[in-house]
């Protein structure tokens, strides 16, 4: 039985809905993957299509009408979105049912969930590791077999993090496939919606039904006619990868040796200016992020403060209580690089790596048909002592922050369990050449029955 | 020995039937946050699609500008907080407008001046914010409608000079049918800034002057600021850069005394929207509905028509007023007269019935048929009026009111002429005093006929055919 065929009996009756209300309550002591659990609330799916009663969850900064908002802020923790993202609307119409809206790092910005004002998500595998981030909260609950698939958002690795973090395959598109309307933006240059599921044919199915052009987003782009062809002969690995923690190395040369062993070629490539990812990629996001954010007054909507002296206290206050630290620190750095007279030093600096990294990626897609690369140079860690720094954590981003940068999509891929928590690694493609990677992963034969954390149960819905 | 310079930046609302990025109606007057939708409050996850129209006529205005059309045109984000602008930012263009470097001439007493265009961009408008006391209101229904900013190089010299700017820019866009025009309600705006400087000396200081409604106040405001400078300056002192509010009530300028904050407003491409790049089909498009400007319009009136001064004025003043011109001179007829009939006992009669031209009945083909019956003698010039006012009033053909009313004159010769031998023969007194001389007497015998027949006979030709019968 496929993933999705084991799903579509869970919204049938009293008794399966309770059991599936079991499962998830059980589930979510342990680990709050979700804000909002509710089988009832989602009125717009269509009664039949291809997804037809399947459940899935979202993450809560993609609005859902009738549902929460809060993109994990105290400043939105009470908006109610009054309309529904393209993409959701899409798998709606294709019958599948939001059963729930997922934790994630405030807007977007973290590696770990750890920055939500509003929960504590932790990962399946040990609950004492982080879920990974920013789409922390989807990828707990794929991995832990609470919903299907879910929908995440990826501004710089932040549905393949959390992926590779928890066990499951995280899709990042090429930018423009999937619509942005409904995405609370974050960086929009940067950002895509993604899907997270354990298994290929589900993300393949999700990803066919959201993609296309939408005219709400007029920076969406329909996919070729012509589609890039869909078989892999070469796959690029990164000349010089450094600073890999033990787990990753030996998932990395193991899956290197699994390439070969499918008679597929491998190829070194030198990308020069993917040293400097993690500059360029934090002065794009954080300027896209200065003025993202500035709509958040608690004039609209959202916190207000009690403190209403002036106008402009009105607003500083509202701000300055309903923002999180990190949140605060990426607004003042946006803020910074895009001060008149600095531009040139900071911003267009940027956008010009940004020009070398697509430039170098193109290169490389002349001569191999993937690229292969980890996607985090550690797995999952734990919180306390030997935790990342938020430092560290935003340098480990390279891998997956170069897609971002450069619109193409990746895909991360689990390979295995090291020391009870997953490994993963991530392919990346061409535009548009997201089936090539969904055959390739599939081709890499994946055990994910080996993949699951304990209290994992499928028995519930068969 | 001073030398000023004025520069306008003028504002207008377009006339789109919606908001620049968003589907909500961009009708004014409506009860406050009802034209309102996501897009426009600045809902999170909400993105801008840009208003094809708004593009359009923002192209007409750089093309009837005089711009360099941009093939590529972006949109920007300029950052700043208040609380009318719902994002916070505003959707706008800096780096590459949809026009650049153009010129507009504007005719001071009858001489053509020549002012530069800096550029031509369009941008979104922000809401409205009412205060009241300790509180403050918003009013979203404006906010984000299409507004295209122009501003001009500092060329002109004098308010009157401002004024003629306004004026004929003002009738330019109601041409295009871009924007209505009007100041008082604020769909045209205008902010000038001023210096003045010892001459060729270059700029001096200049001053902002806001709250200009109309195009009086543009021209009276700098005559004042222009004066209070050159007392500054005279004095020895030094103009300050500021703001200025003119007060229509005592005919003065007054700093806004606020702090004037460097604004530093982070411009950066707009991430949500591609560049525009116009096509063929839409530059065509553009091409062909920037009409024959009204300057222009004029001088052919004028040169060409020779219509009077006073005619051609009151026609490029108004597009449909042109148009229906230009439409029954097409049909034939003297455009003179043709002319002549729109500003005189059309536009009076329209005044009087409280009626607009375009829900007046009046068409090209009914005014070409009104001419014509006078012309012809069918009807009497006097009752021309009458009839007019019906044409307005009920909505029919000319030909039609005066059949009913039964206005026609009588034109048959036989009728005509047993008529006025009849007044000969039972008038022969009045005849001998005609024949002795006393010619005036002849309207005695003209009334006579006209009561004969019932006032529908063409007194023109009936003195023509007893003066004939006499042997005048
Ligand atoms: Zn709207």
């Amino acid at each position: 039985m496929t993933l999705l065929k084991s799903w579509d009996r869970v919204l049938a009756d009293v008794q399966s809905r309770t059991e599936y209300q079991n499962y998830v309550t059980a589930w979510e002591s342990k680990i709050r993957s979700m804000l909002t659990f509710d089988l009832n609330r989602d009125r717009f799916g269509a009664q039949d299509g291809p997804l037809a009663n399947i459940p899935f969850a979202v993450k809560d900064n993609i609005a859902v009408r009738d549902f929460n908002l809060t993109c994990g802020s105290r400043i939105l923790e009470n908006l109610v979105s009054p309309y529904t993202a393209t993409a959701v609307e899409r798998l709606q119409a294709a019958g599948a049912r939001v059963v729930g809206k997922t934790n994630l790092d405030e807007f977007g910005m973290g590696s770990s969930t750890d920055n939500s004002a509003l929960a504590q998500t932790n990962n399946p595998w040990n609950v004492n590791a982080v879920p990974g981030g920013s789409s922390g909260g989807s990828a707990a609950a794929v991995a832990a077999g609470l919903v299907p698939f879910a929908l995440g958002s990826d501004t710089g690795g932040s549905v393949r993090q959390p992926a590779a973090f928890c066990g499951c395959f995280g899709l990042k598109p090429t930018y423009g496939t999937v619509s942005r309307f409904g995405l609370v933006a974050y960086a929009s240059s940067l950002e895509v919606i993604g899907v997270l599921s354990r298994g290929v044919d589900t993300l393949e199915t999700v990803y066919d039904i959201i993609a296309g052009r939408d005219d709400r987003d007029q920076s969406s782009v329909a996919r070729p006619q012509n589609s890039p062809a869909r078989g892999t002969a070469r796959v690029g690995i990164l000349r010089q990868i450094a600073e890999l923690s033990p787990a990753i190395d030996a998932a990395y040369r193991e899956t290197i040796e699994k390439v070969k062993s499918l008679g597929v070629e491998i190829v070194e490539i030198d990308i020069p200016a993917l040293e400097y990812v993690v500059p360029a990629y934090y002065t794009i996001a954080t300027a896209e992020a200065s003025a993202n954010l500035a709509r958040y007054t608690g004039i609209r909507y959202g916190h207000r403060t009690s403190d209403d002296s002036s106008m402009e206290q009105m607003v500083a206050a509202s701000r300055n209580e309903g923002f999180g630290d990190e949140v605060k620190l990426r607004i003042l750095l946006g803020t910074y690089v895009l001060r008149s007279g600095f531009q040139d030093q900071y911003y267009i600096r940027a956008q010009k790596i940004r020009t070398a990294i697509r430039n170098g990626f193109d290169a490389a897609f002349g001569q191999v048909d993937l690229m292969l690369t980890p996607v985090f140079p550690t797995q999952a860690f734990l919180r306390g002592e030997g935790e990342l720094t938020p430092f560290q954590q935003k340098l480990a981003d390279k891998f997956t922050a170069a897609a971002n940068l450069a619109g193409i999509p990746a895909l991360t891929v689990p390979i295995g369990v090291t020391d009870g928590l997953p490994t993963a690694m991530q392919l990346l493609a061409p535009d548009f050449a997201e089936h090539r990677m969904f055959d390739f992963a599939r081709r890499m034969g994946v055990d994910m029955a080996a993949m699951t954390p304990d209290g994992f149960d499928e028995g519930w819905r068969k | 020995m001073y030398q000023s310079f004025i520069g306008l930046e003028i504002h207008i609302h377009l006339l789109t039937r919606t908001k620049a990025f968003c589907g909500c109606t961009a009708e004014f007057g409506a009860p406050p946050n009802t034209h309102v939708c996501p897009v426009c409050l600045g809902y999170p996850g909400v993105l801008p699609a840009v208003n094809e129209e708004a593009m359009k006529m923002s192209y007409m205005v750089a093309k009837a500008l005089n711009c360099e059309l941009s093939p590529k045109c972006y949109f920007d984000r300029k950052n700043y907080f208040y609380p009318d602008m719902t994002k916070n930012y505003q959707i706008s263009q800096f780096h590459d407008p949809v026009g650049r470097n153009g010129y507009f001439d504007v005719e001071v007493d009858g001489e053509i001046k020549r002012v530069r265009i800096h550029d031509v961009h369009l941008e979104e408008d922000a809401g409205k914010m009412i205060h009241s006391g300790r509180t403050s209101l918003l009013d979203y229904n404006r906010a984000g409608t299409s507004l295209l900013e122009i501003v001009t190089e500092p060329d002109l010299v004098t308010g009157k000079d401002a004024e003629a700017f306004i004026r004929e820019f003002r009738r330019m866009v109601r041409h295009l049918g871009v924007c209505d025009g009007n100041m008082e309600e604020g769909s045209l705006r205008c902010d000038a800034n001023v210096s003045i400087n010892l001459k060729g000396q270059g700029l001096g200081t200049k001053t902002e002057v806001k709250n200009l409604n109309s195009a009086r106040f543009v021209r009276k405001a700098l005559e004042y600021e222009i004066k209070r400078q050159g007392r500054v300056l005279g004095k020895g002192e030094k103009v300050i850069q500021e703001t200025r509010l003119w007060d229509s009530d005592n005919n003065v300028t007054a700093s806004m005394r606020t702090k004037e904050k460097a604004h530093d407003y982070r411009y950066f491409p707009e991430p949500d929207m591609p560049p525009f790049c116009p096509d063929d089909a839409f530059m065509s498009e553009v091409v062909s509905r920037v009409v024959e400007l009204p300057l222009v319009k004029k001088q052919r009136y004028l040169n060409g028509l020779q219509l009077s001064v006073d005619a051609a004025e009151f026609l490029v003043e108004d597009r449909l007023f042109c148009d229906l011109f230009e439409e029954t001179c097409a049909l034939g007829g003297d455009a003179k007269q043709i002319s002549n009939w729109l500003c005189g006992d059309v536009q009076g009669q329209l005044k009087r019935a409280e009626v607009a031209l375009t829900d007046s009945h009046i068409t090209a083909a009914r005014l070409n048929e009104l001419v014509k019956l006078v012309d012809s003698g069918v009807l009497q010039r006097g009752k021309a009026k009458e009839v007019l006012e019906l044409v307005i009033a009920e909505d029919k053909d000319p030909s039609a009111v005066v059949r009913e009313k039964g206005f026609e004159q009588v034109q048959d010769d036989s009728q005509l002429d047993g008529w006025v031998s009849e007044a000969i023969d039972k008038n022969p007194q009045a005849v001998e005093q005609i024949l002795a001389g006393n010619t005036k007497t002849i309207s005695f015998l003209v009334g006579q006929v006209m009561r004969f027949s019932k006032g529908k006979a063409d007194p023109k030709k009936v003195t023509d055919k007893l003066s004939q019968a006499l042997g005048l």
